[in-house]
């Protein structure tokens, strides 16, 4: 029956995690909590090695508002700083994507410029050229008090670029653990290459998409999954795995794609995936590897405020595909998962909502995690073990966030 | 250009402008089955300068498509129409004036229904996306008819994106 003020407001009768307070989706004094205890501190899945395939090649992105660019040197090596100059704090890079092998209107070729007073950089972060130096600085200052700051910067897990700002932070391999061992023949066996990409900017909590990402229960949304996977076999039989480091996996079925009208099965795949198979990883604190039989997707956010979230969505094959198999990945991909998709745009739909239904200032929601299905695909394990781990890194109760908790690791 | 181009071309045009009138309309279907060939082929794409490479984020044949819009009411969508702003910019009838290719400037409006907040949004018009057409035009048979559309999009990021076509 529906309720009375009183009666919606009261917290739901459910244990630690099984729900969680709206507020650590809407409150932006927690949106900076995470930014500073989560965001600066974990390793990012920034961009693909195919992205930068050359020297001098290069892609900037940010991090907890971080501008960030990264290169591939001269010897090969994949490398990330702060798009800063050490001079005035100016943006050195602007551009989304492209090649310092170059010259550009106020530097060298096979340099990073400042375009402001001219300073240079090569791809090891070292600078190269100080303008009128001795001039200026005497023997005050010289090139070498003046290089980059270089971010730990490492290619793995599928040729994926991670980066982190935190010099302190554990090794990649200890922040991936196990999550990913189930695709690394999938991601390994061959080197990918990104085919895909677009972007969008939703009003709504970063969390909001992972959640999405972490539960299947939201096939109700979508009829291409209920056609295709929900009322095929082995749908229910698929079970999450929670790792360390709040990532979750979930088992693969065989997909029915032709099961949706004017859609065909997909006998393209990854080397070791069968034929129709669906794979998927989801990373703490925001990273998806989607693998879908003949495409790989993959999500990465950028959280903006407590409600605006960039989202990044990137589509991959592998590097040795001929023309007609990367169409093929191309349009199966797309036909799902492209920005005039069938699934994608009800995904977002759906965060955009809940975007709506949770801002500042309105009435507390409580949000239940509690479905219970011994692990399998509509157990809603992914969400709660995200929020362990989020509760363990912000040293914050997410059924109570202005509870505050007194753990070795929050402090 | 033949000596009947300019008759073609003329033509051409109309066929674009009424291709854009149906669409609006949401007459999908009538465009697919009265204005274009059989073998038509559809394409949405852009060029990403993030990964630098061509994209094509929709493709499909006139049958396909015909699927799509048979398959949109089981699919939960932003209600939301498109008005398509579409000047033909240039019309060429090849020398046997069999086909004829046309560029077209293309700006979508998405008049908001759903949006973000309906209570807010309902009744206010944004700009969804802006391109070009590029169109193949048999000129073969009793009417011109399109052959092949690329919707060549300058606008990349599309947040919610679509189910509609452009």
């Amino acid at each position: 029956m529906a309720r009375s003020a009183k009666q919606w407001n009261r917290k739901p009768d459910l244990n630690a995690v099984e729900y969680v307070d709206s507020r650590i989706y809407t409150d932006e004094e927690i949106f900076e909590r995470e930014l500073e205890r989560i965001w600066k501190k974990t390793w990012v899945l920034a961009c693909h090695e195919s992205e930068i395939p050359a020297a001098y090649d290069f892609r900037t992105m940010s991090i907890a508002r971080e501008p960030i660019v990264i290169c591939r040197g001269e010897d090969e090596r994949v490398r990330a700083f702060l798009n800063v100059c050490p001079h005035r704090a100016n943006l050195i890079v602007r551009a989304p994507a492209g090649s310092f092998a170059v010259g550009e209107p106020s530097g060298n070729p096979k340099r990073m410029t400042c375009m402001f007073h001219g300073w240079q950089f090569n791809m090891k972060g070292e600078c190269t050229e100080i303008t009128r130096m001795k001039q200026g600085y005497q023997e005050r200052l010289g090139k070498d008090d003046v290089g980059l700051r270089e971010l730990r910067c490492e290619v793995g897990y599928g040729g994926f670029v991670w980066v982190t700002l935190d010099d302190e932070a554990m090794s990649l391999q200890d922040f991936v653990g196990s999550s990913l061992d189930f695709l690394m023949t999938e991601l390994e066996s061959e080197p990918l290459e990104v085919f895909h990409y677009h972007k969008s900017i939703i009003d709504s909590n970063y969390k909001l998409w992972h959640d999405t990402n972490s539960e299947f229960y939201h096939d109700y949304m979508h009829y291409h999954n209920r056609v295709t996977s929900m009322m095929q076999p082995g749908y229910f039989d698929r079970k999450y795995t929670a790792f360390a480091n709040g990532h979750a996996s979930v088992g693969s079925m065989e997909v029915k794609y032709d099961a949706y009208h004017g859609f065909q099965s997909r006998d393209l795949s990854f080397p070791g995936m069968p034929r129709n198979g669906w794979k998927m990883v989801d990373m703490f604190p925001g990273y998806t590897y989607n693998l879908r039989g003949s495409s790989l997707r993959i999500d990465t956010m950028t959280p903006i405020s407590a409600n605006k979230v960039m989202i990044e969505f990137r589509g991959l094959g592998l590097k040795k595909d001929t023309p007609e198999e990367r169409r093929q990945r191309i349009r199966d991909h797309n036909s799902i998962w492209g920005p005039f998709g069938r699934n994608l745009h009800e995904d977002l739909l759906g965060i955009t909502g809940q975007g709506v239904a949770m801002q500042p200032h309105q009435e507390v929601r409580y949000v239940l995690h509690g479905r219970h299905e011994d692990n399998t695909i509509h157990d809603e394990i992914g969400m709660r073990h995200y929020y362990e781990e989020w509760s363990r890194r912000m040293g914050i109760s997410p059924i109570d966030p202005a509870k505050k908790l007194a753990t070795a690791a929050a402090e | 250009m033949a000596k009947n181009g300019a008759e073609l071309a003329l033509s051409v045009r109309d066929l674009i402008y009424r291709s854009v009138v149906l669409m609006d309309s949401q007459k999908v279907t009538e465009w697919l089955e009265g204005l274009c060939a059989p073998d038509f082929e559809y394409l949405i794409t852009a060029y990403s300068h993030e990964i630098r490479r061509e994209q094509e984020w929709f493709h499909g044949r006139r049958d396909e498509l015909l699927d799509v819009v048979k398959m949109m009411p089981y699919h939960n969508t932003d209600h939301s129409p498109f008005t398509r702003h579409v000047s033909v910019y240039t019309v060429d009838v090849d020398e046997s004036c069999l086909t004829a290719d046309a560029v077209s400037s293309l700006v979508v409006y998405q008049n908001m229904f759903d949006g973000i907040n309906s209570h807010l949004d309902s009744g206010d018009t944004r700009l969804f996306c802006s391109g070009k057409y590029y169109d193949r035009v048999s000129l073969e048979g009793d009417q011109p008819r399109l052959l092949q559309r690329n919707v060549r999009l300058d606008t990349r990021r599309l947040d919610k994106g679509s189910h509609f076509l452009l």
